[in-house]
């Protein structure tokens, strides 16, 4: 089966994603609504996906040898309608968040890298590369992420040691300066950012489980947040009043890599070998937007489908209509509810749904 | 009997020059015929001549077969087809009046005498190469397998050439599904003729768009029993000299015949000198072309100005430049292979001293570029497997990284990761052990433990027994 | 697969190409004017700025760094390099440069904020640049490649950056300056270079000037305008307080013998005090100064018996408390704050406009200077 994950490739594709987009245009923001306390409000917010993530996995475990998915679960136990609406709320999710990072990407490659071009010209490749990666199968993604995860963590660690010697992280103090309210609020708002874990959903029918499921996927979470959580607070410890100017917070941290200005920007080839993993996201992200629509539509295309791509690839052409910045501040605020529901709300929900449905299955059986 | 074998086989033949027929006496009546050119005189001689004209008390073709032939293979085929068979193979068959057959192995053993394959040469280890023979091939996978468990499925492929194929595995070892998944491939193929074994490589690669070679190929014995030792299944074909292993991982390529026979830290050090030379090979004229058109900020400034000296009189853009070079450095090659041994070497090396010196000399392509380019199109050596395809893979991630910058050389790349590590056939993903992750085969992969150390056999290769002591 | 297949394939395998070489701009470097430093100067209605740009070799020359600088006015530093671009024909790149070069005129009669603003807002321009003020103005000190016989910018942005270090000179980059003039307090520095010629004894060429460039001296700003100057005492006191810079000598006479201390090591512990001041506790560790033997020191280091006489200690130490101490001085008569008193008291209390306008006159400061041998 071309979409069998392990959960160890799944903890990797996990750690891949946490790390993936947030390291964008992300802190800025989250620097510009509370300055030096910006790591905070990712704690919070990583506190509460560490929460959910667990009754995800409880879901996995419990449906390890059912191997149903989320549309099967979600028939059985609720209803088809139902389903139907939250699969329709998972892919508007998918499509946003793929159109953010497509957005910080185009935005990284036309001012940092220097590559300019259309918004068509930008997202096709990225589009194609996407549909032969859904053509592959999410098991080629799950062992491509394998085996780029090590030169991406590398490269990763590498680009921050100097920044990380070079910030002063006493700054950072005093905690909650900004108000614990405000921050908690922050957390609240900036949530679609967040949650990355609801991409296991549409694996949930593949994942081979063997003996921990909790484990690998609960240590990657953890490395994950709290590297995402330490750049954060170097970023808003080096630029300080500048850090909300500086919307692409990874290309301008790795600047103080180079000890001797004359040595190049070979930090940018560590960045560029970390967007490796910003395109990771994106793919794993299109595939599960793909498989929202095949649910949607209640069949299973054996090979990818031209107008379910055509679709897709459709609808990442929204930021030639509305700017990112737009799209954050209105449609994102005035969906969070519905939002929070299938990201924060749903989880909590997953073992006692999965339970109702391999239930309902038991019962057809006999 | 018009229908009868004998008058069939002499009908087919009739009017081929080397198609010999003697009827002898030895109490009754035989017809004894051989293809001259296939079959050895002296063998034919004395081993089925000689005995049945010195005697005369024979009862029948039973008699004959055990008192009467001296040759050590003879058989009797069941049927016109394997008559057929054994008749084309240099067999000699001898008829009785009653259609009855028997055939006596009198081959000729002409051929090329065992020597040390040009292809993977070693400074150590055994020098012995398989040869065009089949059956010395598998002499020296025996020589060196002396047990009962190593077994071979004999089968005949090739409409025409009716070429004769073993797949050879270790019983005990090898997961019996893959060597079935084998037999059933081979048995599938429908061809005219197979004139060497990289023909039947096509058939056992069962995704036939694959740009990357599945079938591992070698002409050294050792070799082929090192990897039968592991539960891969071998693949001898008469006629060629080259031996097919499956199931094929990519790591492999990277392996050389004479990684077993060196220190494993050297091993280790000259492996991982090899992956750092692919990967350089494939990406650095990409980079180099896109960080000169897009990304000039990573060059450190006093390399930059040494592109921005030795450029500044070039007339073509860099990704033009480099496409140049590279493709000159491939018609060299092509070249070189295709040249006589004897005006290979030195017209090579002339073309490419004259040709590159008088290039940067006159301006036309600078000294940076050339030297990347020569560079990478070595370093796709240390591929052996996968030079030509990887050559191919160079020039593409060159023209997006011209085209798009390091957004291309990334798309291309994770494409290119993405593609193989989708690869998978007789139950191995073509990057294990890295992709899936398989620890445990890590002990013989870019790293390499000391034999004595490696007591498990690799898992990502199916096999029945993992341990390698039993 | 079909021939019709293949030719489609083929077809839209083109076109992409096509499309994607249309739609991607990318420049070669040899379409571009690479500045290694910029120089800004006042003029009446405006700026000059100074670009140091690389001048590539006639393709024989392949070995060297070939520079050129080229001069432009404007009113503001936008219009300036779009200037740069027409005057060289190439689109001028600031990914490489290594160095911003405020002339005298601009710096003293001028609010430079805006400059600042426009090369840390630069997506190219690397907030790790050395930033620095010059005597007189910017565009002769850039011009000064031939006394030098080397790049001028790659000059001053090593010398700054590998060597001020060592040799008891605090430096700044790009980013830490904009932020000094931005938050709090709103004070920082600007190292000051100064070229200073010395003899030509060069027979074949007499004519030409040489020299060496000086940065012994630092310029003081507030929210980007001048304030005061150090000189090169304050400028040795000033660099007391940080622990990263040593290198500091000291001459002592040791019965009749003047002999040279130099500082390698320095411990510095600062504590906030109740009375709303703060007291800083400097341990220098000294070794007799010999030019071509760099000590390493620290707590890792092999022990070696002591070799300096106590007295000269206590000479270093009362050398070194008055420079410190006329730095103080300086620093709260000029209402400056380059020791971070503001920035301590913030962590603690967090940000108000109390506390960033206080005065730093108002922060009693407690020092204590200990001297031993490493």
């Amino acid at each position: 089966m071309k979409n069998r994950v392990k959960v160890d490739q799944l903890a990797l594709i996990y750690l891949l994603i946490i790390t993936g987009g947030k390291f964008t245009s992300l802190p800025s923001l989250l620097a510009g609504d509370l300055g030096h306390d910006s790591w905070v409000s990712m704690c919070f917010s990583f506190l509460w996906d560490g929460v959910c993530l667990c009754f995800l996995l409880w879901a996995i475990k419990l449906n390890s040898k059912a191997n149903l998915d989320i549309s099967a679960i979600l028939n059985r136990s609720v209803s088809k309608v139902v389903s139907k609406i939250v699969l329709a709320i998972f892919f508007v999710i998918f499509v946003l968040r793929t159109n953010i990072l497509l957005t910080n990407c185009y935005q990284m490659f036309s001012v940092t890298f220097d590559v300019s071009t259309n918004w068509l010209v930008f997202i096709l490749p990225i589009a194609l590369l996407s549909f032969f990666a859904i053509q592959r199968g999410f098991n080629a993604i799950a062992r491509a992420s394998q085996l780029l995860f090590g030169i991406i963590f590398i490269a990763l660690v590498a680009l921050m040691v100097s920044p990380l010697m070079e910030a002063d992280l006493a700054a950072l103090a005093p905690v909650g300066e900004a108000g614990w309210g405000k921050i908690l609020a922050n957390s609240y708002t900036r949530s679609f950012w967040f949650s990355d874990y609801i991409f296991i959903y549409f694996v949930l029918d593949g994942v081979k489980v063997k003996k921990h499921v909790f484990t690998p996927i609960l240590v990657s979470f953890g490395i994950g947040a709290a590297l995402t959580v330490l750049i954060n607070a170097v970023f808003v410890a080096l630029f300080g009043s500048f850090a909300p100017d500086f919307s692409m917070a990874m290309s301008k941290i790795g600047v103080f890599s180079v000890a001797n200005t004359t040595n190049g920007r070979w930090d940018w080839l560590t960045l560029a070998i970390w967007l490796l993993s910003v395109f990771i996201k994106m793919i794993v992200f299109i595939f599960c937007a793909y498989k929202c629509v095949e649910k949607i539509l209640e069949k299973n295309f054996a090979k990818v489908n031209l107008f379910v791509a055509l679709f897709i690839t459709a609808t990442l052409m929204l930021p030639m209509f509305v700017s990112t910045e737009t799209l954050l501040s209105t449609f994102i605020v005035w969906a969070l509810i519905p939002f929070t529901i299938v990201q924060y709300l749903l989880p909590l929900f997953m073992p006692l749904l999965t339970k109702v449905a391999l239930k309902k299955t038991e019962v057809k059986h006999e | 009997m018009k229908d009868s074998n004998f008058s069939k086989l002499q009908s087919l033949y009739s009017g081929q020059n080397d198609f010999r027929l003697r009827e002898v006496t030895c109490g009754i009546p035989l017809k004894v015929v051989c293809l001259d050119s296939m079959c050895d005189d002296a063998k034919v001689s004395n081993f089925v001549l000689q005995p049945l004209t010195y005697v005369q008390d024979a009862k029948g073709l039973d008699d004959v077969q055990k008192r009467l032939t001296v040759g050590s293979g003879v058989r009797k085929p069941p049927n016109f087809y394997s008559i057929i068979e054994d008749f084309t193979n240099g067999y000699t068959l001898i008829f009785d009046d009653k259609d009855g057959c028997l055939s006596v192995d009198t081959r000729t053993a002409i051929g090329r005498s065992i020597a040390e394959p040009p292809t993977s040469m070693v400074m150590r280890g055994p020098r012995e190469g398989f040869v065009e023979d089949m059956k010395v091939n598998l002499t020296l996978l025996r020589k060196r397998l002396k047990t009962p468990n190593l077994k071979t499925i004999n089968l005949t492929v090739g409409k025409y050439t009716n070429t004769a194929v073993a797949v050879c595995y270790v019983e005990g070892i090898a997961e019996q599904s893959v060597v079935d998944t084998v037999v059933q491939r081979l048995q599938a193929v429908n061809i005219d003729g197979v004139l060497d074994s990289s023909y039947l490589a096509r058939y056992l690669d069962v995704n036939k768009t694959a740009l990357f070679r599945r079938v591992g190929t070698t002409e050294k014995p050792d070799i082929v029993v090192g990897k039968m030792l592991e539960g891969r299944i071998a693949v001898v074909v008469d006629g060629s000299p080259m031996v097919l292993t499956v199931p094929y991982l990519f790591v492999e390529d990277m392996q050389s015949p004479g990684d077993y026979y060196e220190n494993s830290a050297m091993t280790t050090l000259s492996r991982v000198l090899r992956f750092i030379s692919v990967i350089a090979s494939v990406l650095l004229p990409a980079l180099y072309v896109c960080l000169q058109v897009y990304n000039y900020q990573i060059i450190p400034l006093r390399f930059l100005i040494t592109i921005l000296n030795a450029s500044e009189a070039i007339p073509f853009s860099p990704l033009t430049e480099m496409i140049l070079v590279l493709i000159i450095f491939d018609i060299l090659r092509e070249a070189n292979l295709r040249m006589p041994s004897a005006v290979g070497i030195s017209l090579s090396l002339v073309g490419a001293i004259v040709l590159g010196d008088a290039a940067v000399q006159a301006g036309l392509l600078g000294a940076p570029a050339v030297m990347i380019g020569a560079l990478s199109g070595i370093g796709l050596y240390t591929l052996p497997d996968n030079t030509l395809i990887l050559s191919l893979l160079r020039l593409i991630v060159t023209l997006l990284g011209g085209l798009m910058g390091l957004l291309g050389v990334l798309i291309s790349t994770l494409v290119l990761v993405i593609y193989l590590a989708s690869l998978q056939d007789y139950k191995t993903p073509f990057l294990a052990p890295f992709a899936p992750d398989i620890p445990a085969d890590r002990q013989d992969a870019v790293s390499q433990k000391p034999v004595p150390s490696m007591k498990k056999r690799p898992r990502s290769i199916p096999n029945v027994n993992d341990e390698r002591r039993g | 697969m079909s021939n019709i297949k293949r030719v489609a394939i083929l077809i839209v395998v083109v076109a992409l190409v096509a499309l994607v070489g249309e739609s991607f701009n990318g420049s070669n470097i040899l379409d571009r004017a690479i500045v290694l430093g910029i120089g800004i100067d006042a003029t009446e209605d405006g700026l000059e700025l100074t670009a140091e740009v690389v001048s590539p070799g006639n393709g024989t020359e392949q070995v060297g760094t070939f520079s050129k600088t080229v001069s432009v006015t404007a009113r503001a530093i936008g219009e300036a390099m779009q200037r740069v671009a027409e005057k060289t024909g190439k689109e001028a790149s600031l990914g490489q440069c290594v160095v911003l070069i405020l002339g005298q005129d601009y710096y003293e009669q001028k609010d430079f904020s805006d400059t600042i603003e426009y090369f840390i807002k630069h997506d190219s321009f690397k907030e790790s640049a050395v930033i620095c003020c010059c005597e007189g103005t910017a565009k002769d000190l850039l011009n000064r490649g031939d006394a030098l016989s080397q790049s001028v910018s790659l000059s001053v942005a090593t010398a700054l950056l590998d060597e001020a270090e060592n040799v008891a000179i605090y430096t700044n980059n790009l980013l830490d300056f904009a932020r000094s003039q931005s938050e709090l307090h709103c004070t920082g520095f600007l190292n000051k270079v100064k070229f200073v010629p010395s003899e030509n004894k060069d027979a074949q060429d007499p004519d030409k000037m040489q020299g060496f460039f000086s940065y012994s001296e630092m310029a003081i700003f507030r929210k980007n305008s001048y304030v005061c100057a150090l000189n090169e005492e304050e400028v040795m006191g000033m660099a007391l307080f940080f622990k990263d810079v040593t290198g500091d000598t000291y001459v002592c006479d040791d019965d009749g013998l003047l002999k040279t201390l130099k500082v390698n090591d320095k411990q510095i512990e600062q504590k906030l005090t109740d009375d709303g001041g703060m007291e800083i506790n400097i341990t220098l560790s000294v070794r007799f100064g010999r030019t071509d033997s760099e000590e390493v020191s620290g707590a890792i280091t092999a022990k070696k018996d002591k070799e300096i006489a106590q007295k000269l200690l206590d000479d270093v130490q009362k050398q070194a408390t008055e420079l410190a101490n006329k730095f103080l001085a300086k620093q709260a008569e000029y209402n400056f704050d380059l020791i971070k008193l503001h920035e301590s008291y913030r962590r603690k209390q967090g940000t108000s406009s109390e506390l960033a306008n206080k005065p730093t006159a108002d922060f009693p400061i407690k020092l204590t200077l200990k001297v031993e041998e490493n």
